[in-house]
C-alpha cells in the first residue's frame, strides 16, 4: 500500500467514522447475541448428552453436520421462513455455535477426574452440588476453549449478516465488493479483524487465568 | 469391653459386578472408638467394602448398618454427610483453595461462613501445616501435605465415623511413618470410629486396633495384632511376612507376656535356696506390704537359710509398663544385654517380669 492510498483510505474512514461506528455497534450486538444465545442452549445440552451419551452423540453429530454448511446458505434456507433482517442471522450465528460449545462441554466434564467427583459425591453432595461445584467449574477452561472459537467465527459470519439485510459491517464489506471500492471495503473488513483478536485475547486471557489456578499450563 | 456401641456393622454382605462376586458374605462389627484396619492383596475388595459403608456403591445382598440404622433407609446425601471419607486417590478440587477444600463439606451444608473460616484455622493447625497453606491450590502443596488436607477435609464436618482409603499410599515411607504418628496422635483426642484401608502390614499394625484380611472378596480372619499374628491360615502367614512381624510387636502390650509367677518373698523374710516354689529360678524378688518392688536377690548369694541383707539386695533397673510395647521391652533387653525385664505398674507395684522367651511364647500359642 502505498502511502497516497493510505491516505487517501484514511480520510476516507475520517467521512465515514460515525456509520463505521454504528454499523460496528450492530455488528457486536449480533455477534454477542449469536454466541449467548448460541451458548446458553449448547450448554445444557451438552451437559444433558454427558448424562444420556446415547442421545448425546446424536446431537452432537447433528450440530456437527451443520456446523459444515456454508453460511450462505443457511441464511438462504433461513430466508423463506424468518424472513429479512436480523432474525435469520442471528439464528444463523446460533447454529454455528451449537457445535463447538456441545463438544467442548461434553469433552470438559467428562475429562473431570473420577476420583474428584468421587471425593466430592463420598462427602454428600448432591448430583447438582457435583455439576455445579466439580464438573462446570472444572470443565469451565475447556468450555471456554468453545465459546472462544465460536466468538471469533461468529464475529466473521456476521459479516454475512448485510446480505440478510441485518446490517452490521458486512454492509460496508459489500457494498464496497460491488462498487469495486476498496477503501469501502477495507473500512468494513478491518474493524471484523480487530473485533475477532480482541475477543480471542480477551477470551484466551479469562481461559488460562482458570486454567493457571488448577495448576495446567495454559 | 462394656458398653461397646457398634458403628458400623456388616452382615452376610455381597457385592455382584455382572457375575463376579468381589464381595462375599462379609461380616464385621466396628466398635465406636476402633481403628479397624481392612487389609489384602491389590484387588481382594477393600474398597468396594469401604464404598458400600457409605453407600457410594450399593450392595448387592446382606444388610449394611451405620450407627444401628440399615443404610438402604437413609437417604444417602445424608448419610454421606455424617461420614468423612478420604478417598484413594487424594481427590482435592483442583479449582478450589486449600481452604475451600477443606470447608468443601461444610459448604455443601451451608454451614456459615465465620464458622467455616475457623473451623479451617482449626483443621490446619490439627493436620501440623501453617495458616498460610490456606491460600494456596492444591497443586502447589506436596504430595504428603495433599494427603494430610485430605484428611482434614473429612473431619470438617466432625463426623463419628471417617472412612479412610489408603490415606498415606502416596508418599515415602519416612512421610508415611509420619503421617501414621499424627493420625495416633489425633486419634487421641478426637476418638473416631474409623475404617482404615492399606495394603501394607506394618502399616496395619501401627494403627489398627483390630485386623481384617481380605482375601478375594472374602474377610478371611479378623482380630487384634495378636491374633492375626498367631493365625494359622497359610495365606494370611504368607501374607503378613516375616518382616511385619515387629511391626505387629509394636502393637502388642506387655502385659500380654509377663511371667506372673516368678518367685516373690516379702520384705524381712528369710530366704531358703532350697525352697521348692524357686526350682528353676535364678532370682528372687522382693516386695515390701504395699507391694512395691524394692529389689532382686540372686539364689546363688544364699548358701542357706538365711535373712535378706540391704548388701544382698540387687537394684532392678529400666523396669518397663504393663502397657509398653513388645517392640520397647525387646528393644530394652538388646540394648541392655538382658534376658528379662522387670515388670512395674505406674504405682510402683511389682507385676512380674517379661523375657525374649515369654515374647516368642506368646506369638506361638498354638505351636
Ligand atoms: N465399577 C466396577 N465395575 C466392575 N468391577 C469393578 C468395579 N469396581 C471394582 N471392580 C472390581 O472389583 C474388585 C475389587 O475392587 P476394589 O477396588 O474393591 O479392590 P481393592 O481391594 O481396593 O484394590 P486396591 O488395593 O488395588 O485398591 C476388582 O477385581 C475390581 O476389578
Ligand atoms: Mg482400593
Amino acid at each position: 500500500m502505498s502511502l497516497e492510498s493510505l491516505s487517501s483510505f484514511l480520510s476516507y474512514f475520517w467521512e465515514v467514522r460515525f456509520h463505521v461506528a454504528e454499523l460496528a455497534v450492530q455488528h457486536v450486538l449480533l455477534s454477542l447475541m449469536g454466541v449467548i444465545v448460541g451458548t446458553i442452549t449448547a450448554l445444557p445440552l451438552g451437559i444433558f448428552a454427558t448424562r444420556y451419551p446415547k442421545i448425546g452423540n446424536y446431537a452432537v453429530d447433528i450440530t456437527g453436520m451443520l456446523y459444515t454448511v456454508p453460511s450462505l446458505a443457511i441464511l438462504g434456507f433461513m430466508l423463506p421462513f424468518l424472513g429479512l433482517g436480523w432474525l435469520p442471522t442471528i439464528m444463523a450465528l446460533i447454529i454455528y455455535s451449537w457445535m463447538p460449545v456441545l463438544r467442548n462441554t461434553c469433552a470438559g466434564i467428562l475429562s473431570v477426574d473420577s476420583a474428584v467427583k468421587e471425593a466430592a459425591m463420598g462427602m454428600g453432595a448432591t448430583p447438582a452440588q457435583v455439576l455445579f461445584r466439580v464438573e462446570l467449574p472444572l470443565a469451565f477452561p475447556v468450555i471456554m476453549a468453545g465459546v472462544r472459537t465460536v466468538a471469533v467465527l461468529t464475529i466473521g459470519v456476521a459479516t454475512m449478516g448485510a446480505l440478510a439485510g441485518a446490517g452490521g459491517l458486512g454492509e460496508l464489506v459489500f457494498t464496497g465488493i460491488s462498487m469495486m471500492d476498496t477503501n469501502r471495503t477495507l473500512v468494513g473488513a478491518i474493524p471484523v479483524t480487530i473485533m475477532a483478536l480482541l475477543a480471542d485475547q480477551l477470551m484466551g486471557l479469562i481461559e488460562n487465568r482458570a486454567k493457571s489456578r488448577m495448576g495446567i499450563r495454559g | 469391653m462394656e458398653n461397646t456401641v457398634i458403628d458400623v456393622e456388616f452382615q452376610n454382605v455381597s457385592k455382584y459386578y455382572g457375575k463376579e462376586k468381589v464381595v462375599d458374605e462379609v461380616n464385621f462389627r466396628i466398635n465406636r472408638g476402633e481403628i479397624f484396619v481392612l487389609i489384602g492383596p491389590s484387588g481382594c475388595g477393600k474398597t468396594t467394602t469401604l464404598k458400600m459403608i457409605n453407600q457410594l456403591v450399593p450392595h448387592s445382598s446382606g444388610q449394611i448398618f451405620v450407627r444401628g440404622k440399615n443404610v438402604t433407609e437413609l437417604d444417602p446425601v445424608e448419610l454421606r454427610r455424617s461420614i468423612g471419607y478420604v478417598i484413594q486417590h487424594i481427590g482435592l478440587l483442583p479449582h478450589l483453595t486449600i481452604r475451600d477444600n477443606v470447608n468443601f463439606v461444610l459448604q455443601l451444608q451451608r454451614v456459615p461462613q465465620k464458622k467455616q473460616r475457623e473451623r479451617a484455622n482449626e483443621l490446619i493447625k490439627m493436620i501440623g501445616l501453617p495458616d498460610s497453606y490456606l491460600d494456596r491450590y492444591p497443586h502447589e502443596i506436596s504430595g504428603g501435605e495433599q494427603q494430610r488436607v485430605g484428611v482434614a477435609r473429612a473431619l470438617a464436618a466432625d463426623p463419628e465415623i471417617l472412612l479412610m482409603d489408603e490415606p498415606f499410599g502416596a508418599v515415602d515411607p519416612l512421610t508415611r511413618e509420619q503421617l501414621q504418628n499424627e493420625l495416633l496422635r489425633l486419634q487421641k483426642t478426637i476418638k473416631k470410629t474409623m475404617v482404615f484401608v492399606t495394603h501394607d502390614m506394618q502399616e496395619a499394625f501401627k494403627v489398627g486396633n483390630r485386623i481384617g484380611i481380605m482375601r478375594r472378596g472374602q474377610l478371611v480372619t479378623m482380630g487384634t495384632a495378636m491374633d492375626i499374628v498367631n493365625a494359622k491360615d497359610d495365606f494370611v502367614r504368607a501374607f503378613i511376612g516375616r518382616e511385619a512381624v515387629f511391626s505387629a510387636l509394636d502393637t502388642i502390650p506387655v502385659f500380654q507376656a509377663i511371667i506372673r509367677d516368678c518367685p516373690v518373698i516379702h520384705e524381712g523374710d528369710a530366704i531358703d535356696p532350697a525352697d521348692p516354689r524357686f526350682k528353676d529360678w535364678e532370682n528372687v524378688f522382693v516386695i515390701n506390704q504395699n507391694g512395691h518392688c524394692l529389689g532382686y536377690v540372686s539364689l546363688t548369694d544364699f548358701k542357706a537359710h538365711e535373712k535378706v541383707t540391704t548388701e544382698k539386695l540387687r537394684e532392678i533397673t529400666s523396669p518397663c509398663l504393663p502397657s509398653d510395647s513388645l517392640k520397647k521391652a525387646i528393644g530394652e533387653m538388646l540394648w541392655g544385654k538382658r534376658a528379662w525385664l522387670p515388670v512395674v505398674t505406674k504405682e510402683g507395684n511389682f507385676e512380674g517380669i517379661v523375657s525374649f522367651q515369654s515374647c516368642v511364647s506368646i506369638l506361638a500359642l498354638d505351636d
